[in-house]
């Protein structure tokens, strides 16, 4: 008894088709030809999740999820008011990675830190911690695609909160006196690099070495990769963490990655996300060599992260990082119906942490290499190991 | 101006196309919606045989892949147990249609209220911008809301078989005939892929063969074999016949509210609200059975949570021998807890085009006193009982059956411990025979309609 009136439906196939995703501004103008597989639209696809995140940032801001005044500056596309649990996951996903880093800059506060944030796009949180710790002896750095950061630049100048931060402490200069088609910036606390990320795989110590002006060798640095690496090759991103660490760091200076990505491709909800992302043209590379929070933590340790590798599902994140009371008020912002959507959705990012305290061999470790360690002892992880 | 058999036929027609129709003709249909629902008290009396669904949220090419594997209205007679609105894209036309189908057949079809048929929650989860974006102006929002107030909170199934008519459909390739019960057995649960093919198929605890199906059931935790009888609190005689005592089935959207503890108080309430913040009404469209005792908060923030001995103290007392609801999403489609006391039914395949789950109705046999013989529910005709996609775990069978679907510590034992509670005479009614059919989404651009490409959103 199946329904002969029902048209099936698929010999229908072809009469109506694209519409990408409209007014939503993701994979905007995105061929859906042949040559979507080509590298160049996958670049740009990447590219274009910047502005994804950026949306979603300001989206958290407006509903209370996070503070940050400056998150609207930076978002080029009108807001589009993100669903209850997409805002849940963007706030955990920030203010996780936002206590790893305060932590580590409370640590020891007298001494200079510096951090690198690969693929940072428009990212705010160089900003956000000039306001939480005016003093503190920061070098950032950001590094992305031209365009990426071109178009950072340019809201920078745009707005004086912005460009007021980048020189603490100094009159500020308004506008930025920048070149016409400015990509990159430097000073001594903020640096705005423009460059694909692959070109450091070629690098080595000779004087072909990409030049990260200011990038110095010898302060304990977080590397941030959020959603950055994933979108590359496994060995790519190896190879892009080995020669930072080998090339532009000393053996001795302590230095962490903290990683955001997303794991468990081989489940259902895993495989949809694949599927959809790839009609987006984009492709998670890594989430199909490092599936589980325990890969993660041994690329972690291979990568030479070797005094700690740490690792914790977003989900986990939600319920053991966040403060009763804040989770109060956090779940009181918008009704949240989709409970177990939301759970589905945060099991399948992760959080990772490791760090090296850059002691040499026969070197006396000294309380400055235990940075990382002090910084981050009750950050608790996830124990998914005996699963 | 009234809207009449053949314009309502067009209606139908257009809705099917996944086309709006006129607002004109969306007030109108609203107002028939009203004038029939007005009649129906709370918890609505359906007639078995009967088909339940679960959520739908707005994605009608899987709304109408439903259709095509359960049969078509008003062949079959339907009961949607709400949340037809909000996070998919076509919202409108699935709730239009099936409002249609109510006004056009309202013995076959029975649509009652969930949680996001509510005017707040539509204009977080996106019914209000849909109505917004599709017609220019809220209105029609508006007259959907309204229906919204007068749906049935409940819905009450009576007639139900206690054994299912086995279908004559053939395996699906990976079925194996260990998870396949006799057909001379008493057949409590079937499950049918997409194509009417039977995944597996599971004779009553009490029945002799079962304990060997078990042990071949490699999903299952190993269960003694003499705890058939304890499981279902049924008389434990296997007389082989099609019985017809079965209990009543409730329905309803969420699950159970501590100010209800019978459905005569369900009956009291003055549903023709928006869904108030708290009370029963609230409950009943909010709450989620949890592996916990007695009652729970529920996180999220409306509702409760209900454990094992709320369902099956309530079902005594009420004559129930099944709660059929939906509110959770379950990835396999569907899921029994507490002993198959009650049963989560979830009718969204890939949710949100984004969760990868599969979905499934239930159908409810008509119980063969009447006639001496079973019906099955559409045409009539053997394959009465068509089906679905392939279904993520197939592995379950026998009397253990009621323990894959239900918590570990309230198995078997946990069964006879409750009976202690209730005394020796508070037996639980034999539950009624199950057919799930199970499916997968359809394909989103291939229905020859209006298809917005799916953009499930995910942290970048």
């Amino acid at each position: 008894m199946s329904a002969p009136n029902i048209p099936n439906l698929k010999t229908l196939l072809g009469t109506r088709r694209g519409g990408s995703g409209r007014g939503r501004g993701r994979g905007r103008g995105l061929p859906e030809s042949p040559q979507a597989s080509s590298e160049a639209v996958r670049d740009e696809a990447v590219r274009g999740t910047d502005q994804d995140a950026a949306g979603s940032r300001v989206s958290c801001v407006q509903l209370g999820y996070l503070h940050d005044p400056y998150a609207s500056c930076f978002a080029t596309q009108q807001s589009t008011r993100r669903l209850p649990l997409l805002n849940r996951g963007t706030y955990v996903r920030t203010s996780a990675i936002d206590s790893l880093v305060r932590k580590f800059i409370e640590t020891s506060p007298e001494q200079p830190k510096q951090i690198v944030s690969l693929g940072a796009g428009t990212d705010t949180r160089y900003f956000r911690l000039r306001d939480y710790y005016p003093d503190a002896k920061l070098i950032y750095h950001e590094i992305d695609f031209p365009t990426n950061t071109a178009s950072k630049l340019n809201s920078i100048n745009r707005h004086a909160p912005l460009h007021a931060k980048l020189i603490p402490n100094a009159p500020p200069t308004n506008p930025l006196s920048l070149p016409p088609g400015a990509t990159s910036y430097y000073s001594p606390t903020y640096n705005l690099h423009a460059l694909d990320l692959r070109n450091l795989t070629c690098a080595t110590f000779s004087s072909s070495a990409t030049n990260l002006p200011n990038l110095d060798p010898n302060v304990p640095t977080i590397l941030l990769s959020e959603m950055c690496l994933c979108y590359l090759e496994p060995t790519t991103a190896s190879l892009i963490i080995g020669t930072l660490l080998s090339t532009y760091f000393s053996p001795a200076t302590p230095v962490a990655l903290i990683m955001y990505e997303p794991i468990l491709p081989n489940d259902p909800f895993g495989r949809t996300m694949i599927s959809n992302l790839a009609s987006r043209n984009i492709r998670l590379p890594t989430l199909t060599t490092y599936l589980t929070l325990e890969h993660q933590r041994l690329r972690l340790d291979s990568e030479g992260f070797v005094d700690g590798c740490r690792a914790a599902d977003v989900n986990f994140i939600w319920k053991k990082w966040v403060p009763e009371e804040e989770k109060e008020r956090v779940a009181a912002l918008e009704m949240l119906d989709e409970l177990e959507e939301l759970e589905l959705l945060l099991k399948h990012y992760c959080v990772t942490w490791g760090w090296r305290n850059g002691s040499g061999e026969g070197t006396q470790e000294s309380a400055a290499n235990k940075v990382f360690k002090r910084a981050w002892e009750d950050m608790v992880e996830q124990d998914d190991r005996q699963t | 101006m009234s809207i009449g058999g053949s314009d309502l036929d067009k209606a139908i027609q257009q809705l099917r196309a996944c086309r709006p129709i006129p607002e004109a003709q969306v007030r109108e249909v609203c107002y028939k919606a009203r004038e029939l629902l007005i009649e129906e008290g709370n918890v609505v009396g359906v007639d078995a045989p009967v088909t339940i669904c679960g959520d739908i949220h707005g994605q009608f090419h899987d709304l109408m892949e439903l259709f095509r594997v359960g049969g078509d209205v008003p062949d079959t007679n339907y009961l949607f147990m709400g949340d037809f609105v909000d996070r998919g894209f076509y919202s409108l036309e699935s709730f239009l249609l099936l409002l249609c189908l109510k006004v056009r057949y309202p013995d076959r079809i029975t649509l009652i209220r969930g949680n996001h048929e509510s005017r707040q929650i539509t204009t977080v989860y996106g019914f209000y911008d849909e109505c917004l974006r599709k017609y220019g102006s809220a209105n029609v929002w508006r007259y959907c809301c309204e229906v919204f107030d007068y749906l049935a909170l409940g819905a009450l199934v009576t007639g139900a078989a206690t054994a299912l008519e086995p279908t004559d459909s053939p395996y699906a390739a990976n079925t194996t005939t260990a998870s396949v019960a006799d057909i001379d057995q008493d057949i409590e649960v079937e499950t049918l892929n997409a194509d009417g093919e039977v995944l597996g198929r599971f004779a009553r605890a009490s029945s002799e063969s079962n304990s060997q199906s078990q042990q071949n059931s490699s999903a299952l935790p190993p269960a003694p074999d003499n705890v058939g009888a304890a499981g279902t609190g049924a008389s434990g005689s296997s007389n082989g016949s099609r019985r017809n005592d079965t209990g009543a089935v409730l329905c309803v959207h969420g699950g159970l509210s501590p100010l209800i503890d019978t459905i005569d108080k369900i009956r009291l309430l003055d549903r023709k609200q928006e869904v108030p913040h708290e009370g029963a009404m609230c409950d009943l469209l909010w709450s989620d059975p949890d592996e916990i005792d007695g009652w729970g908060l529920s996180p999220r923030g409306a509702g409760f949570l209900f454990g094992a001995d709320i369902v099956k103290v309530f079902n005594h007392r009420n004559d129930l021998s099944l709660i059929a609801r939906a509110h959770q999403l379950v990835m396999e489609g569907f899921k029994e807890m507490f002993d198959s006391t009650i049963v989560t039914v979830w009718s969204a395949p890939n949710y949100c085009y984004r969760c990868g789950n599969v979905a499934a109705i239930l159908e409810l046999g008509e119980d063969g006193s009447n006639a001496g013989y079973a019906r099955s529910n559409g045409d009539g005709s053997a394959a009465g009982f068509i089906g679905a996609g392939a279904l993520g775990t197939s592995g379950f069978g026998g009397n253990a059956y009621s323990q894959a679907f239900g918590s570990n510590t309230l198995g078997a034992n946990g069964n006879r411990r409750l009976s202690g509670v209730l005394g020796e005479q508070h037996r639980l009614r034999e539950g009624p025979g199950r057919r799930y059919r199970v499916f997968e989404a359809a394909p989103q651009d291939s229905r020859g309609m209006p298809a917005k490409k799916p953009v499930a959103e995910y942290f970048l």
